[in-house]
């Protein structure tokens, strides 16, 4: 049996895979989906979870760890991974498209690179999963359609190409639509009513295209989520109003900082909401009420909710979400809250399968040296269907190459 | 010193004497930099105060064995263990950490302030390449709710910056986070001004169309340029004669003197040693090297000229110069022997430092580094007095210094730890179990104000 303390662990991230055949996790502590914690031994021999339970005795020549954390895989509920590589440089930025074309019928998932760096370097923050959403620009208010994928990196990482359809409100969709939420609401509904009606021609709707309507028609009939930006507490209840004469709408709000003062009325409707804890400035005049409350009020009304890191810079914020959920639990969130609203609840939203934590199924799972929701802890492995996922990136060549602990006094380019 | 400094200015380049006057010549004299728009701050009132039983991280890199800190007239008298003091009001920290508070060196509260609406876009003059002639402070608006949250983030002094569209981009102010009604009220009080430069891509971005720079060479064309018609106004000043007051380059000779502190915004590690060889030409140092990515490339490098780099913990990718970003940036500078710090460059950032600190530490030592928190706390308040010339007043909990210190909820280190309280010059100006805090005129009329 091979013991190996935490600290020695870690400086072996640099070989993939980290460990051998058996990995020995004693007392873990284990999250489901739901949220719930609770301390088990855990066997994981070549990809299955072997044995699960109170005290197990560790097999011969595993990798023991002690006192570990570990959950299912984290799903970013928003994000721009696989989309683009570098933000400024428009070559290699596929986040939005201005063409006259195509609006919601604009497919994320004909973008999407699962080799894109941002990708691996999410995925090693324990991220497994993400929602990655198309924006609008040009005069439309679609985005286009979003994708559920996996991180995985390989080639059949898409979950749902066509998962859900995006569309600004507020002060961006009043932009797109010509200058104000009065123009942005009646291009939505018109959309939507030009889905309700047949065409006979590509150009019969008095809003959308043919191609765009029949993308819309899963959303209209609530088989795929539609996913509305939006922030201030009116254009919430707009929403509200909208589900009201579109009642199949399955609507999930991204952003609403000001979701606390009209919570009840999102609750009743069973609209669904994805916020950044962190929100807490004026930044817009959409969002001059921003609180850190706004996750409690939410959770306390019984909204159906998902934590994201939403703000801008995005393939950082995916890659940091432990942290947004962290900081929602420093503000008063029951863990178990936040936990849910970074895995079980975006899961089911999404359709995304978390696998099995019991003996016997394949292991889903992220390994970590420390509370998932500090932003000092990290992932020491990650597995999903069984398959241990590599915790390398181009971030940690880099880290490897520089690195100032190396004994390597090669020239750089040659390390 | 300005007599040394006068002559470590006037560069190779330029030939003048640096010795006394010749009797055929006019008589000489020394630069120096006007001042205007002077400092108003004044301390809120406090009350002597003996804080015990606390844990305490004191900034100078070391492990604190002390427990106590007495705070009298503002300033920091004593620190130790066991303090007592007769009529001071007594604070048991109850085991909870006492910090330094936060300095962050590159923020643009006031300057982009929320809400972040056309109107309040004051932070850049993007109207040329060479804007030496700007002050940040003139465009900071004290009623940002952002430096009210930022206060409850534990940051008591910070440093705004103009943007980074610009060559030279104009000086940076030093505030004290009081709550104010003018920016005068905030300025800490003679503290260095700075320069704003920037390296890279976006002096070469805006200007590209517009009559240049239109590439990385001509961004140090238009440096050095500069520099040449800096060190000639300078000269002109110190032969006795009498120039136009010319705003550009007297902020810019002022550099030259040293009186003003160079903050430069570069992030690749080949821009920063060109960099550095350009301030060796005019003889200038650079202080910091703002966003530096790529500082980890050239730690020994940064080390050997003495210049600091002020870095997030893991903001990357979002233009081709932050591509190369990695986790262990500021821990890997910190190994190097340079100094190293955190900061925001943003108002939401700016809340959490002691996170972002927490993260980068961490990181580091996963990659094999040992660093202890004492030693990591110098990138959030010790090391950015330093790179602000603000040292020998705050940054550390040491006698005579400012008492600018953070009670906290729980480990600094940990995502869920709050400060609880917040003090400048010994005031108390956030308590959050007395709910008390400064609130921006901004946010009044709101559902949420208090």
């Amino acid at each position: 049996m091979k013991h190996l303390l935490l600290a020695t662990a870690s400086c072996l991230l640099a070989a993939a895979p980290a460990f051998g055949q058996t990995l020995f996790l004693d007392d873990a502590t284990v999250i489901a989906p739901n949220g719930s914690s609770r301390t088990a031994d855990i066997i994981v021999n070549d990809g299955q979870i072997t044995a699960m339970g109170d005290t197990l005795t560790s097999p011969d020549g595993a990798d023991v760890m002690a006192g570990l954390w570990v959950t299912p895989g984290l799903i970013a509920s928003k994000s721009t991974l696989g989309l683009v590589d570098v933000g400024a440089e428009s070559a290699t930025n596929d986040i939005s498209a201005n063409t006259d074309l195509a609006s919601a019928s604009l497919r994320a998932a004909d973008s999407f690179n699962p080799r894109a760096a941002h990708v691996a370097n999410a995925r090693r923050r324990g991220v497994m999963y993400s929602a990655i959403v198309p924006n609008p620009t040009g005069d439309t208010i679609f985005g286009g359609t979003g994708l559920v994928a996996s991180l995985d990196g390989s080639d059949d990482s898409v979950i749902n190409d066509a998962a859900f359809v995006h569309v600004a409100l507020g002060e961006t969709g009043a932009r797109r639509a010509g200058g104000s939420r009065a123009a942005a609401m009646a291009q939505l509904r018109g959309a939507l009513a030009d889905v309700r009606r047949g065409f006979l021609t590509q150009d019969e709707g008095d809003v959308l295209r043919r191609r765009d309507a029949q993308a819309l028609r899963p959303v209209l009939a609530g088989r795929i989520p539609l996913m509305v930006s939006a922030s201030r507490a009116s254009d919430l209840l707009a929403l509200v109003d909208l589900k009201a004469d579109f009642a199949n709408l399955n609507i999930i709000i991204v952003g609403a900082e000001e979701a606390h003062l009209v919570a009840a009325d999102l609750a009743t409707a069973g609209i669904k909401v994805i916020v950044d804890p962190l929100e807490n400035l004026p930044g817009s005049f959409a969002t001059l009420n921003a609180s850190y409350d706004n996750v409690l009020v939410l959770d306390a009304a019984g909204v159906d909710y998902a934590i994201g890191g939403l703000s801008g810079l995005g393939v950082v914020k995916a890659g940091g979400l432990t942290q947004h959920a962290g900081n929602a639990v420093g503000h008063g969130l029951s863990r178990d809250a936040a936990f849910e609203a970074i895995l079980g609840t975006p899961a089911r939203w999404f359709g995304v399968d978390l696998g099995l934590m019991r003996a016997g199924s394949a292991a889903s799972l992220v390994v970590w040296d420390g509370d998932p929701l500090e932003a000092s802890s990290a992932p020491i492995a990650m597995y999903k269907d069984g398959e241990a996922l590599s915790l390398e990136s181009r971030m940690t060549a880099l880290r490897d190459r520089y690195n100032p602990t190396t004994d390597d006094d090669r020239p750089y380019k040659y390390r | 010193m300005m007599t040394f400094r006068t002559c470590l200015a006037l560069s190779a380049a330029l030939i003048v004497a640096c010795s006394p006057a010749k009797d055929d010549e006019k008589e000489t004299t020394t630069f120096e930099l006007p001042t205007a728009f002077p400092s108003t701050y004044k301390p809120m009132p406090s009350v002597t105060t003996l804080i015990t039983n606390a844990s305490i991280i004191d900034g100078t890199g070391d492990a604190s064995s002390a427990n106590s800190v007495l705070v009298v007239d503002g300033r920091i008298s004593a620190i130790g263990t066991d303090l007592s003091a007769d009529g001071a009001t007594v604070l048991d920290a109850g085991g909870r950490f006492i910090t330094p508070g936060i300095i962050d060196i590159h923020s643009h509260l006031g300057n982009y302030a929320s809400p972040g609406v056309n109107a309040h876009g004051d932070g850049n003059e993007i109207t040329s390449p060479i804007t030496s002639e700007v002050f940040a402070e003139h465009g900071v608006w004290p009623q940002d709710p952002g430096f009210d949250e930022a206060l409850q983030g534990g940051v008591t002094t910070l440093h705004i910056l103009p943007g980074s569209a610009n060559l030279f981009g104009g000086r940076g102010v030093t505030l004290r986070n009081a709550p104010s009604r003018t920016v005068q009220g905030m300025k800490f009080p003679d503290a260095p001004y700075t320069l704003k430069m920037a390296c890279g891509e976006n002096p070469k971005r805006v200007y590209g169309s517009k009559g240049g720079p239109d590439s990385r060479m001509g961004n140090v064309a238009g440096y050095r340029k500069n520099w040449i018609k800096a060190a000639e106004y300078k000269k002109k000043i110190e032969d006795g004669d009498e120039p136009t007051r010319n705003l550009q380059l007297e902020t810019l000779a002022g550099v030259l003197n040293g009186d003003i502190l160079i903050q430069m915004h570069c992030y690749r590690a080949d821009e920063m040693a060109q960099i550095i060889d350009l301030s060796k030409e005019f003889d200038y140092k650079i202080t910091t090297f703002h966003h530096a990515v790529e500082a980890y490339k050239i730690g020994d490098l940064l080390a050997e000229n003495g210049t600091c780099a002020a870095m997030w913990a893991d903001w990357y990718g979002f233009k081709m110069e932050s591509y190369d970003g990695i986790l262990e940036n500021i821990p890997f500078v910190h190994a190097a022997g340079a100094c190293a710090m955190i900061h925001s460059d943003d108002a939401m950032n700016i809340q959490r430092l002691n996170q972002e600190v927490a993260k980068a530490r961490a990181n580091g030592n996963r990659a094999g580094l040992d660093i202890s928190k004492a030693e990591a706390w110098t990138w959030l308040s010790t090391n950015p007095a330093k790179a602000l010339g603000i040292l020998d007043e705050t940054g550390t909990l040491e006698v005579g210094k400012r008492a600018d210190m953070v009670l906290w909820s729980g480990d600094p280190f940990s995502t869920f730890s709050r400060p609880d309280q917040v003090y400048l010059d010994g005031a108390l100006l956030f308590d959050r179990e007395a709910g008390l805090k400064p609130q921006s005129d901004f946010r009044l009329g709101t559902e949420i104000a208090r």
